[in-house]
């Protein structure tokens, strides 16, 4: 359908859809999103813990770290990738350090291989302090109690986190992996205010695909059937972390 | 995120515009006014006594101007006129028109404009299959700019700006020597929309092009581009890879010997960067005796919608915004894109900024893409195939005879 001429509109059936799964651009779209979010997630999720771990040791000053930590989550993503790329900027803050080191500069979004990673430890960091938040908040409901009991036990702290508290907050985890991965799916603030897809398509994600098919070529109903194809490998995926992540906790009680 | 907040500002503002051309409607019962809704990019202060001074001359008629911007107007149109409430008359870039043109949803006014012809320069970015479909209002190019004091480091002299290829690939290298910090000239990069405007000037001046004259081929692997690209990669060696406002914030710190870029910055380096000594110069050509010195040519064009309530109106609007008077005072403003009068170089402005005047000459060698239905599609093969050649992943050759197999097989398609 061509919004500049409704009066064209008519019915095609699952043509769209037909088109993109046979399209090279679509598959290649994907693989970099499925890259991106295979790439970011357990790198954000892990961090996350670790902080919000270290986040509940903390004893004066909690707010503050707190407050800090979770201040990415305020901003609008434009502000972060803007912010950003001033830092990845051939003469940015980034390559200013290099040079302080005596190496050499790296062009973080102008080279092919780096870009997408780049885009990547971006989003890692701005996303981080938002899950380390909610892992904080799950941490809080275990009953100190149960956590002094393990220690008379002669528990380890290790085996503490182990064995009490990480089943406990697994739940939450849960929520912070669909959460996480629901966005990253959709990622394409970061790529429109950085790279535009480029360069040489290492950043073209599939919304970022989407919007040019829309917006630029006018082709609303294929961009709508991309639409639909990325919500129907969102939902599977997010069902097969569903059973995945949730069979684990009902072994480990049986056991 | 940003698509749809894009999509529901878009909503907003037709919904706002919806009812501005409602309460225009109640309004007529009232007086016998006809109003013009009009939708252009300029700030308002910058449009509205233009505007106002149209009103003093017609009495009978009220614009309603709206801006848009930049990041959002593309959408914004298009919204428009898939709820068919478009405005009566609306500003577009020369890059937007071939998408509306091939849908005709632009009216086509060859029968209205002829005796602008020759009053207005630039209606080739408008005209398709030899009808009008849009009126010249600005014309917008690029020429050279460099930087001075580099380029006396150099041992060469900056008033006297190179004029030929190997002039031009002498000074960059020379530069690009001076200092490890420095580099020679900065090569667009990683920003799709953009590198074959930056190219095509180099194959335009050597005799290439994009598509034949009769717009239904590739002549994209033609020697003379092929010539082209060659001598733009030999330039790699010494610039810097980045997107266009990458560049110029390295050529504002001094940093870049040559950019290549429009008049914009003209308004923008005396506050910015008051230190920096600049020169202009056309751009260069492959030798003295062999081709032109030309250019990106885009234009700001006033189009009127098929489903406009007040063509008159609109038509009236646009021929007098496109008077050399008129139009004038948005280029002082802005520094965006000059007056597609013909008699604007003529302006008295021009003798006093004489770094303005380059890009008036500079336009008379400035080509513009061919206004094809097509278009979107063949410039986007264009730029990834050149991305690929200047990331080296592709020779020269092989990515221009891929361009053209790819244009080709685009072209055999039903518009």
């Amino acid at each position: 359908m061509n919004p500049l001429r409704p009066d064209l509109t008519h019915w095609v059936g699952a043509a769209n859809y037909a088109r993109a799964l046979g399209s090279l651009a679509f598959w290649r779209a994907l693989r970099t999103t499925a890259i991106f979010v295979v790439g970011t997630l357990p790198l954000t999720l892990g961090l996350a813990y670790v902080v919000a771990a270290l986040l509940s040791r903390v004893r004066r000053g909690e707010t503050l770290f707190r407050a800090a930590i979770f201040f990415p989550a305020t901003l609008s993503m434009v502000v972060i990738s803007l912010v950003f790329k001033s830092l990845y900027a051939e003469e940015g803050l980034l390559n200013g350090w290099l040079a302080a080191l005596g190496l050499s500069r790296v062009h973080w979004l102008q080279d092919p291989r780096l870009a997408l990673a780049s885009i990547m430890a971006m989003d890692v960091w701005a996303s981080v302090g938002y899950y380390a938040i909610l892992i904080l908040a799950g941490r809080k409901t275990l009953p100190p109690e149960q956590l002094e009991a393990a220690r008379l036990e002669g528990l380890s702290p290790l085996d503490v986190e182990r064995r009490i508290v990480f089943p406990h907050v697994k739940p939450v985890i849960l929520f912070v992996v669909l959460l996480n991965t629901i966005r990253s799916f959709q990622i394409f603030i970061e790529v429109f205010v950085l790279t535009r897809g480029g360069p040489l398509e290492s950043t073209l994600t599939l919304v970022y695909h989407l919007y040019e098919r829309a917006f630029y070529h006018f082709e609303m109903g294929y961009a709508c059937a991309i639409a639909f194809l990325l919500l129907l490998f969102v939902g599977a995926i997010l069902l097969l972390q569903r059973r995945l992540l949730s069979r684990a906790p009902s072994e480990a009680s049986a056991s | 995120m940003g698509a749809r907040g894009h999509s529901v500002v878009a909503r907003i503002a037709v919904a706002l515009s919806l009812a501005a051309t409602l309460a225009a409607g109640c309004g007529k019962g009232g007086s016998a006014k006809q109003t013009v809704v009009f939708w252009q990019f300029s700030p308002i202060e910058t449009i509205q006594p233009v505007v106002d001074r149209f009103q003093a001359e017609n009495p009978g008629v009220l614009v309603r101007v709206e801006q848009l911007t930049w990041q959002s107007g593309r959408e914004k149109i298009v919204a428009a006129i898939a709820a068919g409430k478009p405005p009566d008359l609306c500003e577009l870039g020369s890059t937007f028109l071939p998408g509306l043109v091939s849908d005709s949803t632009l009216a086509d006014l060859t029968d209205d404009i002829q005796d602008l012809k020759t009053e207005l320069l630039g209606w080739d970015v408008a005209t398709y299959k030899g009808r009008a479909y849009a009126i010249p209002w600005m014309l917008g190019t690029r020429a050279l700019y460099l930087n001075g004091d580099l380029l006396r480091r150099a041992g060469l002299h900056p008033e006297i700006p190179p004029t030929t290829w190997s002039e031009f690939a002498k000074a960059v290298a020379a530069v690009d020597a001076v200092d490890p910090e420095v580099k020679g000239f900065g090569m667009n990069s990683g920003e799709r929309e953009i590198m074959f405007k930056k190219f095509m000037p180099f194959a335009w001046g050597n005799g290439g092009g994009i598509l034949d004259s009769t717009l239904t081929r590739s002549v994209v692997a033609s020697p003379a581009n092929l010539e082209a690209l060659r001598f733009y990669l030999s330039l790699k060696p010494h610039s810097l890879l980045d997107r266009q406002e990458m560049l110029e914030e390295s050529f504002i710190r001094g940093r870049l010997g040559f950019i290549i870029s429009g008049p914009w910055l003209l308004r923008k380096l005396p506050g910015i960067a008051p230190h920096l000594y600049f020169e202009v110069g056309l751009m260069p050509r492959p030798a003295a005796d062999k081709g032109t010195p030309a250019s990106f040519a885009g234009a700001e064009v006033l189009g009127i919608f098929r489903g406009s309530k007040n063509r008159d109106g609109a038509l009236r609007l646009a021929r007098f915004l496109v008077r050399e008077e008129n139009a004038m005072p948005l280029y002082i403003a802005t520094g965006n894109a000059f007056p597609a009068a013909s008699a604007a170089a003529q302006d008295s402005f021009f003798i006093g900024h004489p770094r303005d005047r380059v890009f008036v000459e500079q336009l008379r060698t400035a080509v513009s893409p061919p206004l094809h239905p097509r278009w979107v599609e063949i410039e986007e093969i264009l730029n990834a195939e050149l991305e690929e050649a200047i990331y080296g992943k592709k020779t020269p050759e092989a990515s221009l005879r891929s361009a053209d197999e790819r244009i080709n097989a685009a072209l055999k398609q039903a518009p």
